[in-house]
């Protein structure tokens, strides 16, 4: 299986797609997943009926039966993941991914790649001891809207990634995706423009002459003399910018509550065993036990190894114990962050940075972490990685404030007084500050909370207001964003401020709309925020409050 | 210096419910007439289901659920006419504004660019006295943006209007 791609242009029919199959053993992992699900679903629900059946037949065949229809199930699950393979193809065009699947129910899924949020390689333990992965495409279309190719062999995947991004970012192969960094591409880029006309500036790539004709009748002709072009596209150069120590990590989930909620449980059972002489409170404790040590593993396991890193492609990151992912989220696709931090929190001054990505959708809880656990300068680094450009002289600062301050440290426009009455232990703490480039709003006393919504990315806004928030003339300002963990409020402003700043916020984001970059990253008319000059850890905090010529560009 | 805080515009005494220059169109009163006999169909209904099986069982606390249902009725149909006065929309250059509400207030601007689909819709009693319901889509789940009682041609000017004008500003994501 080659692993080049030959991104035909959209508009040749669509037989002359470069359509492809997963990888064989696809089915086999597949097949295993359909077995397992039925074995868990009998065992559970029908063990009993099993039981029954044992009897009847008598000692000695019950054993072959079970083993008779669990042969059947694999064999049933297997065959059809088998079919199910067979006709999964996908085709990559110079516009969209092309997905067909589905035995009876056939589905053509096309995702394209000016649309697209995040890419995803995503490795299940089995998987990973094949050498396989997943490769998600996201797209904003809600749940269940992502392309899915699954398997393919690992080093395809990232290869059909590195080609993806390339392609979404609007570099055409030959252009090599930032093998010097940002700058290679983006010399390219302006007349990346012109492509549209079919004159592609790729004057590198050996197979320029065919490489032109990309009109409607180009056909399949040009593919094979673009084919030689070996590795079309190098995966883009990624640079780390922070990582989780696992004892970090550790300490963090002691110090949330579902583990104490848990300890405390199972301390009170024993208790009542002991003190009752009855085994009855255990069978109400063990299920609730399971849950909650699912929940503290899931946490663990998602969150361990967390790394992320930048690239011309956006940021990248890496998490997973057992399961592993990859997440590649393009420049501008993140549409809010927050950072919160429990009371438990407060001492180590621990943050959790989550990110609303439009392609990741509010069910999608793990995908959406930015940093599980942060230092207060790690958190900076976070906020910096999705918003190069806080839009502030002083954004260390401003942070600050928004992480801790009350009242109007740090130019916030607080609550006013009279706010205590809804509010009495954290009206202090609601505030909000505008700055050239982004909204940032706190609130929460012992459950603290930073939201930044960057202005080009405000979906809608409004403001409400109850009787009694009337009453004390104050409003709710709510600026709406994609589906995602983070929903960016501010409660209890004074009626007039909340008042002007939906009139002011809607101008500024209609400017920042119209100054914003195109969707296809690579052909913005500025090279986009690549660290080239940061360092890891200290130093790149230290870099954090100069972002390259930014007083300029965020106009 | 932008980097300040929003000055407190001297706005004038309603609140922030109602922006400077903003010309708010009303909808239509028989949006009224509608929600009035919808509540009347359904809870006068239940109200009457409620009654004849107090009567049924004639125990003198049953009559209680049918007073209290009878209360929670006439209480928002004593508001419809109020509250349908009070929703209004207002098209600007840039984005729309949707107004609603007496008690619990709300203002939602909604910039053109950010459209995702534009909804028209009419139950069969709402057809029957000639209105329609405009929903705008953006892509935050959140975005509450109906404007219920508009005429059928204003629904189908304003749904053309927003989609020509979203064309023209549209914005990625």
């Amino acid at each position: 299986m080659s692993t080049d791609l030959r991104p035909v242009p959209e508009q040749a029919p669509e037989d002359a797609y470069d359509w492809r199959r997963m990888h064989p053993v696809t089915p086999a992992l597949r097949g295993w997943k359909v077995f397992a699900a039925f074995v868990a679903a009998i065992g559970f629900q029908a063990a009993d009926n099993l039981r029954d059946v044992g009897e009847w037949l008598g000692p000695g065949r019950a054993w072959l039966v079970l083993v008779g229809v669990l042969v059947l199930v694999a064999l049933v699950g297997f065959v059809y993941s088998a079919l199910a393979w067979r006709v999964t193809r996908f085709a990559v065009t110079d516009e969209a991914v092309h997905l067909r699947q589905g035995l009876l129910f056939r589905q053509q899924r096309q995702a394209r790649l000016d649309r697209l949020q995040a890419v995803d390689v995503v490795q299940p333990l089995l998987a990973r001891l094949l050498g396989l992965a997943q490769l998600n495409l996201e797209v904003a279309g809600g749940t269940g809207s992502a392309v899915q190719l699954a398997f393919l062999r690992e080093p395809d995947a990232e290869q059909l990634r590195a080609q993806i991004l390339a392609l979404s970012a609007g570099l055409r192969p030959g252009a090599p995706a930032g093998a010097d960094g940002a700058g290679a591409p983006v010399d390219g880029a302006p007349a990346g423009v012109a492509l549209a006309d079919g004159t592609a500036p790729d004057a590198t790539s050996a197979d320029a002459t065919p490489d032109g004709s990309a009109t409607p009748a180009a056909g399949g002709a040009p593919l094979a003399t673009r084919a030689p072009a070996a590795q079309p596209f190098a995966a883009a150069p990624e640079q780390q910018v922070y990582d989780v120590p696992m004892p970090r990590l550790v300490r963090s989930i002691l110090r949330s509550t579902a583990p104490w909620v848990f300890v405390a449980a199972v301390v009170a059972a024993v208790v009542a065993v002991v003190v009752t002489g009855d085994v009855g409170p255990l069978f109400v404790v063990v299920p609730g036990a399971l849950g909650v040590g699912g929940y503290v593993w899931g946490r663990l396991n998602v969150a361990a190894t967390f790394r992320a890193a930048t690239s011309p492609d956006g940021i990248r990151l890496r998490h997973g114990l057992t399961e592993t992912r990859t997440q590649t989220v393009p420049p501008g696709r993140v549409q809010a962050v927050r950072l919160t931090q429990g009371p438990l929190w407060r001492r180590p001054d621990w943050w959790r940075v989550e990110m609303n990505v439009a392609g990741y959708g509010a069910e999608a809880a793990n995908e959406s972490v930015l940093h599980p656990v942060a230092t207060r300068q790690e958190a900076a680094v976070a906020l910096w990685l999705v918003l190069p450009d806080l839009g502030t002289d002083d954004p260390l600062g401003a942070l600050d404030a928004a992480y801790d301050g009350l009242d109007d440290a740090g130019g916030f426009t607080p609550a006013p007084r009279r706010a205590r009455w809804l509010d009495p232990l954290g009206w202090r703490r609601h505030g909000v500050l505008v700055t050239r480039t982004a909204l940032i709003m706190r609130s929460g006393r012992w459950w603290r909370t930073v939201v930044v919504v960057p202005h080009e990315r405000t979906q809608s806004l409004a403001v409400t207001q109850g009787p009694v928030q009337r009453r004390l003339g104050v409003a709710t300002f709510v600026a709406h964003s994609t589906p995602g963990p983070v929903s960016p409020q501010v409660a209890h402003l004074d009626g007039a401020v909340a008042g002007a700043l939906l009139g002011e916020q809607a101008e500024r984001a209609r400017q920042a709309r119209a100054v914003a970059g195109p969707e296809l990253w690579m052909r913005a008319a500025e090279a986009p925020h690549a660290p080239a000059s940061m360092g890891v850890g200290d130093a790149a905090v230290a870099d954090l409050p100069q972002p390259p010529d930014a007083p300029g560009d965020a106009r | 210096m932008t980097t300040q805080t929003p000055a407190p515009v001297p706005a004038p005494a309603a609140g922030p419910f109602d922006p400077a220059d903003v010309t708010w169109t009303p909808v239509s009163t028989r949006l009224a007439t509608v929600r009035l006999l919808m509540l009347g169909l359904w809870g006068g209904g239940l109200v009457v289901v409620l009654a004849l099986g107090a009567a049924l069982i004639g125990v003198g606390w049953v009559w209680v659920f049918p007073a209290v249902v009878a209360v929670l009725v006439l209480w928002p149909a004593l508001l419809v006419r109020r509250q349908v006065r009070a929703l209004g929309y207002a098209e600007r250059a840039d984005d729309l504004l949707i107004r609603r509400g007496i008690l619990f207030r709300q203002l939602v601007v909604v910039p053109y660019g950010r459209m995702q689909y534009v909804d028209v819709s009419a139950g069969p009693v709402q057809r029957r006295f000639g209105i329609a319901t405009v929903q705008l889509h953006t892509a935050a789940p959140g975005t509450d943006a109906t404007i219920p009682g508009l005429p059928p041609q204003e629904a189908a000017r304003l749904r053309d209007r927003l989609a020509s004008r979203g064309e023209a500003r549209l914005a990625g994501l």
